[in-house]
């Protein structure tokens, strides 16, 4: 790779995570510290070994392969050992994976993940004993309709292996979706690829018409969230929540729309639609469900997995759960 | 083996992010109470054994170097155990075995650990960033990349044990202990979480972190060190007859670490509905310390609850309640107020706090505090860690005169 390659290329660590070289000064109990920008990082050109030939069967050839002992049989995917340790060392041998098989258990949902996965949430990622497998090969999991939620794997589903169109030679260059969701000419089509699926994009629910406990809701909601916006002003735990965050949200009820306007550290509430386009739209057709949000009932974010609030953009779950803490950060300062 | 006992113990106060102390600053700290707690010098401490867990953490690869003279370890043994979640506790191993065979007379165990100088400059928060270093802990060949994380690891054991139990680890059962902890941590001044009040409802409607994780049915991240002096029989009987307080002797001693593939059978590999790592080394403390029947001996139990329903499965696991039927522990009242055992009464890792290097080490400071304050003769504590709960490590108290 030339220099200049180099520069143009995507980068291992995401430009916009790097933090400027910066210190600052934080005061505690009358007392000044001093804290700085830093950063541990090492580069590296790590050989996958004897891990090659998995990782560029998923990449060149489409293929899936794990080890099989020859003294006991057993085979093991992904190929994570040379030798048998349970046959006194013996050499394993390769051979190919079928692309179908079952969950070995019903796989976590991340909801809320770590710096390099913010914008993948939700996801999920469990593990599948393909078809003549003892082990069960780590794996994401996708679903074609929607938001993934808890409901839709299970021990034992089954399942089909689909290999994404650019590859890397990553584990990630292949993740698994639920047979039934793939019509018959699909499932027996090897290999499975991403473009070849139908990933439904959900269009945005309509808002029921409004009955008169809808805009009773409605104003307790609106008053609620007035409320709220306050006391984010003398809190500074949820100033903390939406430090550094900038976002246009149009809450859609069947009592009314609401604009929920976040700017570093401080949250603006309206009762109507916003002026501008919005970062994330909302919509819960019971403006109860703000209600029980604000009153410890409900966390958004479970809303979203029980069906009760839709929302535009799925990366901004983020942003759900900032809004998920504030009444619980005001809540603490006050005490 | 000679025996060993405990005769010293402190912590730090346990915080989200301590900005006026680094962890060197903590360590002197934790050993300073420990030893004024054992009204001992350091000149009659032979060595020490360090608890930490992660070097990002620490923005270190050797993080225990710096630590060595200015706790008054100079040109004495130093060791620094580094076992994931179950770091403390295998800290603890190591000092009991440098005693047990002899070739010292007085240990220190310090475990300490930052994580919230992490910091996400993306989302302008520390937690992202926290998860993310504890994500590197995951294989790196087949698993970091999928967004393998702590949680979402303890989930997927969790979720594969309601496969088999499915009328187990009812919601409102993991709130009501999420409230118990809450109460219990009151009665700990360093506590993390000391002043906050959670109910049960307020646990039941807490949003998901990694399903079927919720934000007050998990431990937090803490910053905070704590240690624990070791001594052989006969100077721990010195050591207590100046200090007045009764040594707290070791009586049995199991660690397991499971296979980190999943499979159907938990010889050949991990077999995710079970915690075989604390089935396994509590029956091998139980064995070593003539424990037949821990609810009838077991007096107090400081687990390493990293989330509720791990918690509610580790004690399962360590025979307390059946396999399957773990939500008796409050439905029968077994660690209900009154009850039969009593379980982390420190508040645990939920409400304690969780610096990982010397959680495990807090754990055993409440649990002697608890023997010691109480008259109670046995003890059980714990650590858990690695991916999948793979480690676990268990050692069981007796209270001496």
């Amino acid at each position: 790779m030339t220099k200049k390659d180099n520069r143009e290329a995507p980068k291992v660590i995401p430009e916009h995570m790097n933090p400027p070289i910066a210190s600052e000064i934080v005061r505690r109990d009358g007392e000044d510290y001093l804290q700085t920008n830093e950063a541990m990082f090492t580069f590296y050109k790590r050989t996958k070994g004897e891990f090659s030939r998995y990782f560029l069967g998923l990449r060149d050839e489409m293929k899936i392969h794990g080890i099989r002992c020859p003294k006991c049989r057993a085979i093991r995917v992904p190929p994570f050992e040379l030798m048998c340790p349970d046959c006194e060392f013996a050499e394993m041998e390769y051979v190919e994976m079928p692309d179908q098989g079952v969950m070995n258990s019903t796989p976590p949902i991340t909801y809320f993940a770590h710096s390099l996965f913010q914008s993948f949430v939700p996801f999920g990622r469990g593990r599948v004993v393909l078809e003549g497998a003892e082990t069960a090969l780590p794996i994401q999991v996708y679903t074609t309709k929607g938001i993934l939620t808890p409901f839709i794997f299970k021990r034992g589903t089954p399942v089909k292996i689909v290999f994404r169109d650019e590859r890397l030679g990553k584990p990630t260059d292949i993740f698994a979706v639920p047979l039934s969701e793939l019509p018959a000419r699909l499932q027996s089509k090897s290999p499975l690829l991403e473009s070849d699926l139908d990933f439904s994009k959900p269009a945005e629910p309509p808002v029921g018409k409004p009955t008169e406990a809808h805009r009773a809701a409605y104003r307790s909601a609106l008053g609620l969230l007035q409320e709220l916006a306050k006391g984010v002003e003398s809190s500074p735990r949820a100033q903390h929540n939406l430090a550094g965050w900038k976002r246009l949200i149009s809450w859609k009820t069947a009592g009314g729309n609401l604009t929920l306007d976040i700017t570093d550290g401080q949250l603006a509430v309206s009762g109507d639609a916003p002026k501008g386009p919005a970062d994330l739209v909302m919509i819960s057709d019971d403006p109860q469900l703000l209600v029980d949000w604000m009153s410890f009932k409900e966390a958004l974010t479970n809303a979203i997995i029980s069906g009760k609030l839709w929302i535009s953009v799925n990366r901004e779950f983020t942003t759900v759960f900032k809004l998920d803490r504030l009444p619980r950060s005001i809540h603490r300062d006050r005490k | 083996m000679r025996r060993v006992g405990i005769v010293g113990a402190a912590i730090t106060p346990c915080k989200g992010h301590w900005i006026e102390r680094t962890y060197y600053g903590l360590s002197q700290m934790a050993v300073r109470d420990c030893l004024k707690d054992a009204a001992v010098s350091v000149k009659d401490v032979d060595g020490v054994v360090y608890g930490i867990y992660n070097d990002i953490f620490e923005l270190a690869a050797i993080p225990e170097h710096p630590l060595h003279g200015i706790v008054g370890m100079a040109n004495k043994p130093g060791m620094r155990v580094t076992n994931g979640g179950a770091t403390g506790a295998y800290a603890m191993l190591a000092a009991y075995t440098w005693i047990a065979s002899g070739l010292y007379d007085s240990v220190l165990v310090l475990g300490v650990e930052r994580a919230t100088d992490c910091f996400d400059f993306e989302s302008m928060t520390e937690t992202p960033e926290v998860i993310k270093t504890i994500g590197w802990s995951g294989d790196t060949f087949f698993e970091r990349e999928l967004g393998w994380t702590a949680s979402d690891s303890y989930a997927e054991m969790v979720l594969a044990y309601m496969d088999d139990h499915p009328s187990d680890l009812k919601p409102q059962i993991s709130a009501k202990i999420a409230e118990l902890l809450c109460q219990q941590a009151k009665n700990n001044p360093y506590a993390q979480r000391c002043d906050e009040l959670v109910t049960a409802e307020m646990a039941m409607n807490s949003r998901y972190v990694v399903y079927p994780f919720k934000l007050l049915e998990m431990c937090v991240y803490s910053e905070g060190a704590g240690a624990l002096l070791f001594a052989s029989e006969e100077k721990a009987k010195a050591i207590s007859r100046n200090s007045g307080k009764p040594p707290i002797w070791i009586t049995g001693v199991g660690a397991s670490n499971e296979h980190s593939v999943a499979g159907p059978d938990y010889r050949r590999h991990k077999y995710m509905g079970r915690i075989w790592s604390d089935h396994i080394s509590a029956q091998k403390a139980y064995e070593m310390a003539g424990i037949k029947n821990p609810l009838d001996e077991i007096q107090v139990v400081e687990l390493h609850d990293a989330f509720i329903k791990q918690l509610q499965i580790t004690m399962g696991e360590f025979g307390f309640v059946e396999i399957g039927r773990t939500d008796a522990l409050v439905e029968e009242g077994i660690m209900t107020p009154g009850g039969r055992v009593l379980v982390n009464p420190s508040g645990g890792l939920t409400f304690g706090g969780h610096f990982v290097g010397g959680s495990n080490v807090m754990s055993t400071w409440s649990a002697r505090r608890e023997m010691i304050n109480r008259g109670l003769k046995h003890g059980l504590i714990h650590g858990t860690g690695s991916t999948v709960a793979q480690y676990g490590v268990c050692m069981v108290l007796e209270r001496g005169e």
